[in-house]
């Protein structure tokens, strides 16, 4: 028998009713749409970075006992329904982000060096160099795998004018995702743009055009550049061309992702039940749960397999008149020991890490095929590049390490390490998860133990 | 009041060269004596004991001033070893702050000392993208289309204090995507094309039908037993020929096939259904727009028990229809864009490619800011000839060529070719184009427009007369609004007013409103000085300032009304100048209270060209419990610490100064009941009491060092890179014109774009 042809149309359009107009096409090619369900019966890992500027008020972070049988300390208290999915990480350093020499700037070095274990280079613009980040490098190696090699999220935008932190250029200050030693990686702030990323076929301004025709002519344009740039790049000097490359890079990214276009796992109805956000909160505490939102939409739909994500950039100096905290954030920080100052820095480490308790809870809430949530597949690190916000340093860093790695990870445990152990330890392990095949990671000296 | 056009201004006299020349034979003597004399036995003292032969870092081994120079790279950390006080180390030699101060200045005059007759390196810019606004801004004068989504593109990252800087602007994949994205909706905004027809679908299980749930309606399907009828009923959205579908079969009996009719309005079809396997049956129809009815019947029941039986199955019912496409479009839906860009059409004579060429070839020489070669237009010809291959029209492969074009490396960077140093060493030019593209960037934030690229066509814009006309017409132009958005946006960091969230209770008058009319009172304040060509030091000591109703009553000025800002005398009051205004005084406070620190540095950092180093960690704090008294008393108990001294000494008397203002800028007379001490004294013995004679220090005094200090914030702006060493003799002379032509703004402008760095390509050192 012949049926009408409209199977993947009602499928993508379940839910918006079944009478409505669609311009020619619009519906019939969202083929990335339809469930590419994993080739392997395992489900895949994923990781995500989760950073705080400033650093903790650690009286109130470090659990005084080792072990599984540590209590909890009121900032980690926060996420006391998740104790048994994950392991605080204690003793862990970026050495990277101490001075070396170039005196102050710490905050800009905490979180240049953050994901990349590198001491960036102290300039205000010419010649930045930095480290790969853990997060490209992995990406990098098995991003493939996924229509997004990796998502870089934030929360507030580059900063504007000014000095960024003494005489390093804001672009240290406010990215931590590295694909090279000088291309930092901008992060997306509006949640509505990250969903129309994730999820184009489905908003308005994409169906202007039927998605397939735009799709081919992406393609032609994107050709007739990249051959436009090449030719440019051979006649250009060194300076430049290390520009050009990021152009390049990035077109043939973008033209990676038109011909994976169908990779998306998806459940049967096509599409996430989440309705298109309007842009972004004027509240950060929305504003976060919205973003973390995001995250996990990334994560469910395999969009991608690796997620940096910045609550703020380094040294950011809001205030939080939501909790009220009228002072800013970085201002609070050198808190000279004052204690007022220091429940103030406590009262922001809570507003932070309630947001991640609510994506870790929402991460625990979506099964996944082999019996496991989300949550237990991934591994999460939240934390800061500075410890105490007023001493600068970056050693015994505050850290959390989250979700089970599809239960290679012993978790509910407080684990303290020999304090100084690399950072980049414990990255270099999270990349073997991922099936990278790394000797070393920036300062890394090796495999961090006692996780599984 | 506008400066004349007619104004001549004479670039880079004779007469200064020949000058500057002997100075620099003498500066060389110089050097020589005062390494010999004061550096040499510094160095022995404090440095030859670690860094003598054989060591890691030898320093020992450069034995004169001409040495040090050739070496620069090695010296200029050293300095910075020493400007920390991470060298001479702890156990070493203690240095006292005086000696220190004194090795830095020797060494400065011998690292950072340039050689401006031969040739000083005119510094090379790194390939620069179009930020945020200068997209905006291109797109919308190359196109006409204002697309305001380009505010939601990843920021650009700031260096050296802007956003304009081609080192630091990095180009992600993110942001390709966007760029993408924008040049689809901009071609589809300034090229009209009809809109693709829309499609009306409705697609039933027929077990949903009207009257179905009379008879069995199984799964998927509805069996019709016995004569009846069911029904589809829709809300049809545009009149056109419509297809039904009706997947059917039939269970067959009796001497004819099973009838099934359908009726829709005056049509009525009667149709065989002579299968028992499914099959479709299709009929068109014509639906008028609103709410429509189709019926399906079974007309022919026959049934004899335990013989025969004549049933209707339906299993899925489509209705589907294409709105007709207009062949003519209204001339009311063509964007005047569109003629402008579409400014010739395929017919008679012209081809399709023909009339592509000529398009294609105005805009994409436009979007390059260079003639576009005939290789180029080709290739965009090709593209657009694809299009039309496919069954596109001809304005849809226009469409996809510009998308072409907007996402190319020529449109997105600012391309300059790269240049030889002859064999003189003279630094090249770069070309008429590149300067005009230059010219317009930094004034307009924007494309060079129609005069300028004919200016650079012709091979005009360094005549000095035609150039300082066209400046002085573009400084007046709207467009260099944005030259004032973006660089006093920045340079006084109004930007971050956005970030200031002065605490509520404290300051109830306070709001986003006025928090917007106080950027706007200082961006205008700096426009009218521009506009004006007043001397720059007006910024400082401005009598008059532009207020609206609602700003002069948070100010309590009286007389101002309605919303529009007009310019408003400040004579006899203590306000006048940036310093008195609310802006700058807000965006250097904390939440709660005034910070004579921030406003100090502020003024050091962005007035004085002096940012002090940063605050070393584990500062004590300001603790009440500690420290007591005013604030002022608990910050100098504090700057009694040796460590902070040197730097606050500095800061905060500058900042105290300005204690007569509170933290969102109003006038104070006394905080916390004491009376306000406005009085500062700076290391050297300056003394000053209240902003008032603290601005009087900054125009007189130090007003060589501000008009430097601007000098080389509006270079770097200019030219989208950090100021280097080598870059002295170019604000040295811009600085000097400035002087010559009593500060006036635009000489500035025109000495900036004098400047070698800003008419010449060098290399990175």
């Amino acid at each position: 028998m012949k049926m009408p042809n409209t199977l993947s149309r009602r499928t993508v359009l379940r839910g918006l009713g079944t009478t409505v107009a669609l311009p020619v096409l619009a519906a019939m090619s969202e083929t990335r749409l339809l469930s590419a369900a994993g080739r392997e019966n395992e489900m895949p890992l994923r990781m995500g970075f989760f950073y705080v500027p400033n650093g903790m008020h650690m009286p109130d972070w470090t659990p005084t006992k080792d072990g599984t049988r540590f209590e909890l300390p009121p900032t980690l208290a926060r996420l006391a329904e998740h104790r048994k999915s994950l392991n605080v990480l204690s003793g862990l350093a970026l050495d990277g982000a101490k001075a070396h020499g170039d005196g102050g700037g710490d905050h800009a070095r905490s979180v240049a060096s953050f994901l990349t274990g590198a001491h960036p280079r102290k300039t205000n613009g010419a010649d930045i160099q930095n480290g790969v980040s853990v997060d490209q490098a992995t990406a990098e190696q098995v991003g493939d795998a996924t229509r997004f090699a990796s998502l870089e999220l934030g929360l507030e935008a580059s900063a504007q004018a000014g000095n960024c932190d003494s005489g390093y250029s804001c672009a240290y200050a406010s990215n931590m995702s590295w694909r090279g030693a000088t291309n930092p990686v901008a992060k997306e702030i509006d949640p509505a743009a990250v969903f129309d990323r994730l999820f184009g076929g489905q908003t308005e301004k994409s169906t202007r055009r039927a998605r397939s025709v735009r799709e081919k002519y992406r393609k032609s344009v994107l050709d007739f550049v990249l051959e436009d740039a090449k030719d440019l790049h051979r006649k250009l000097p060194a300076v430049d061309q290390r520009k050009l490359d990021e152009y390049l890079y990035s077109v043939r990214d973008v033209e990676k992702r038109l011909a994976g276009a169908d990779r998306l796992r998806l459940s049967e109805d096509g599409v996430p039940d989440y309705p298109r956000p309007s842009g972004v909160p004027r509240e950060l505490g929305q504003h976060a749960e919205l973003m973390l939102d995001m995250v996990a939409l990334a994560m469910q739909t395999d969009s991608t397999r690796i997620l940096s994500f910045m609550f703020t950039n380094a040294g950011s100096n809001r205030s939080y008149p939501e909790i009220e905290v009228s002072q800013g954030h970085h201002s609070l920080s050198h808190h000279g020991k004052s204690k007022e100052k220091q429940a103030n820095i406590a009262k922001i480490n809570r507003f932070q890490i309630d947001r991640f308790s609510y994506l870790l809870k929402r991460l625990d809430s979506i099964l996944e095929d082999n019996g496991k949530t989300l949550l237990d597949n991934s591994m999460l690190v939240y934390g800061s590049g500075i410890s105490d916000g007023d001493r600068h340093n970056h050693d015994d860093l505050p850290i959390i390490l989250a979700g089970k790695a599809g239960g290679r990870i012993r978790t509910g445990r407080h684990i303290r390490y020999k304090n100084g152990t690399p950072l980049c330890n414990l990255y270099l392990w999270m990349m073997k998860q991922m099936g990278v095949k790394e000797r070393r990671f920036g300062d890394s000296t090796g495999l961090l133990h006692n996780l599984g | 009041m506008y400066f004349r056009k007619s104004v001549g201004l004479k670039l880079s006299c004779a007469a200064f060269v020949v000058a500057a020349c002997g100075v620099v034979r003498a500066d060389d003597a110089k050097d020589a004596a005062a390494f010999r004399a004061q550096l040499a036995p510094l160095l022995r003292t404090y440095c030859y004991d670690c860094h003598g032969p054989g060591s890691e870092v030898e320093l020992e081994k450069y034995r004169t001033a001409a040495e040090i120079k050739k070496d620069r790279g090695v010296w200029v950390r050293a300095m910075a070893q020493v400007r920390l006080g991470t060298m001479p180390p702890e156990d070493g030699e203690t240095l006292a702050a005086e000696t220190r101060n004194q090795l830095l200045t020797l060494l400065d005059g011998l690292v950072n000392s340039v050689d401006c007759v031969s040739n000083p390196n005119a510094g090379k810019v790194a390939l620069r993208r179009l930020n945020r606004a200068e997209y905006r801004n291109t797109v919308r004068d190359l196109t006409g289309v204002d697309y305001e989504a380009s505010e939601g593109f990843p920021g650009d990252d700031v260096g050296y204090g802007f956003d304009n800087i081609g080192d630091v602007l990095s180009m992600p994949p993110l942001l390709i995507e966007k760029y993408l994205d924008a040049a689809e909706v901009i071609t589809g905004e300034a090229i009209y094309t009809p809109p693709p027809s829309r499609v009306f679908e409705v697609d039933q299980d027929p077990s949903k039908l009207i009257g179905a749930s009379k008879y069995g309606a199984g799964s998927g399907r509805v069996t019709l037993s016995s004569h009846g009828t069911v029904a589809l009923e829709c809300d049809v959205p545009f009149t056109a020929t419509y297809t039904v579908t009706i997947a059917a079969s039939g269970d067959q009996g009796g001497d004819e096939p099973v009838k099934m009719r359908v009726d829709s309005g005056r049509l009525r079809k009667v149709i065989e259904v002579p299968k028992e396997t499914v099959e479709d049956f299709e009929l068109r129809l014509r639906l008028v727009r609103g709410t429509r009815r189709v019926e399906i019947s079974f007309i022919n029941d026959y049934y004899v028990p335990k013989k025969a039986d004549r049933n209707l199955h339906l299993h899925h019912v489509n209705l589907r229809g294409v709105e007709k496409r207009a062949l003519i479009t209204a001339d009311a839906k063509i964007p005047a864009s569109h003629q402008k860009l579409i400014f010739v059409t395929p017919g008679g004579k012209v081809s399709p490619d023909q009339a592509s060429a000529e398009i294609l070839g105005r805009f994409a020489s436009r979007a390059f800011r260079r003639p576009a070669s005939s290789q180029e237009v080709e290739r965009l010809v090709e593209l657009a000839a694809q299009v039309r291959a496919d069954s596109g029209r001809f304005e849809e492969g226009i469409q996809v060529a510009i998308q072409a074009v907007l996402v190319s490396p020529h449109f997105l960077f600012k391309v300059e070719t790269p240049k030889a140093v002859d064999a003189q060493g003279k630094m090249p030019l770069v070309t008429q184009y590149e300067l005009a593209t230059r010219i317009s960037y930094f004034l307009w934030s924007s494309m060079p427009d129609d005069e300028l690229l004919l200016l650079a066509h012709r091979g005009q814009l360094r005549e000095p007369a035609r150039l300082l006309d066209k400046i002085a017409r573009m400084l007046r132009d709207p467009r260099a609004n944005r030259f004032v958005k973006n660089f006093a946006g920045q340079w006084l960091q109004l930007r971050n007013l956005d970030q200031v969230r002065p605490d509520a209770r404290k300051f109830d008058v306070f709001n986003d409103e006025i928090r917007e009319l106080m950027r706007r009172e200082t961006l205008t304040f700096f426009a009218g000085v521009m506009r004006g060509n007043l001397p720059v030091t007006t910024l400082l000591d401005g009598q008059f300032t532009y207020l609206n109703e609602q700003l002069a009553k948070f100010y309590g000025v009286a007389g101002v009304q309605g919303p529009a800002f007009r310019r408003v005398s400040l004579e006899g009051t203590p306000r006048g100048g940036l310093l008195t205004q609310a802006s700058i005084l807000t965006v250097t406070s904390d939440p709660t209270r005034t910070s004579p620190v921030k406003r100090g540095k502020w003024i050091l950092e962005n007035l004085l060209n002096t940012p002090p180093p940063p605050a070393p960690p584990n500062v004590p704090e300001l603790e009440k419990a500690r420290l007591t008294g005013t604030l002022r008393e608990r910050m100098e108990q504090h700057r009694a610490n040796p460590a902070c001294a040197a730097c606050h000494n500095m800061m905060d008397p500058l900042g105290f100064a300005l204690e007569n203002y509170d933290a969102v800028g109003l006038w104070r007379d006394r905080e916390g009941g004491e009376e306000i001490d406005a009085s500062g004294k700076l290391p050297d013995g300056t003394k000053f009491r209240g902003v008032g004679e603290l601005r009087e220090m900054l125009v007189t005094e130090r007003k060589d060092q501000f008009t430097r200090c601007l000098a080389e914030k509006l270079l770097i702006y200019a030219i989208g890179r950090g100021t280097e060493y080598y870059d002295k003799c170019a604000v040295d002379q811009i600085v000097l014109e400035a002087q010559q032509h009593d500060y006036k703004f635009a000489y500035l402008i025109a000495g900036i774009i004098n400047s070698d760095p800003f008419q010449k390509q060098g290399y990175r050192e």
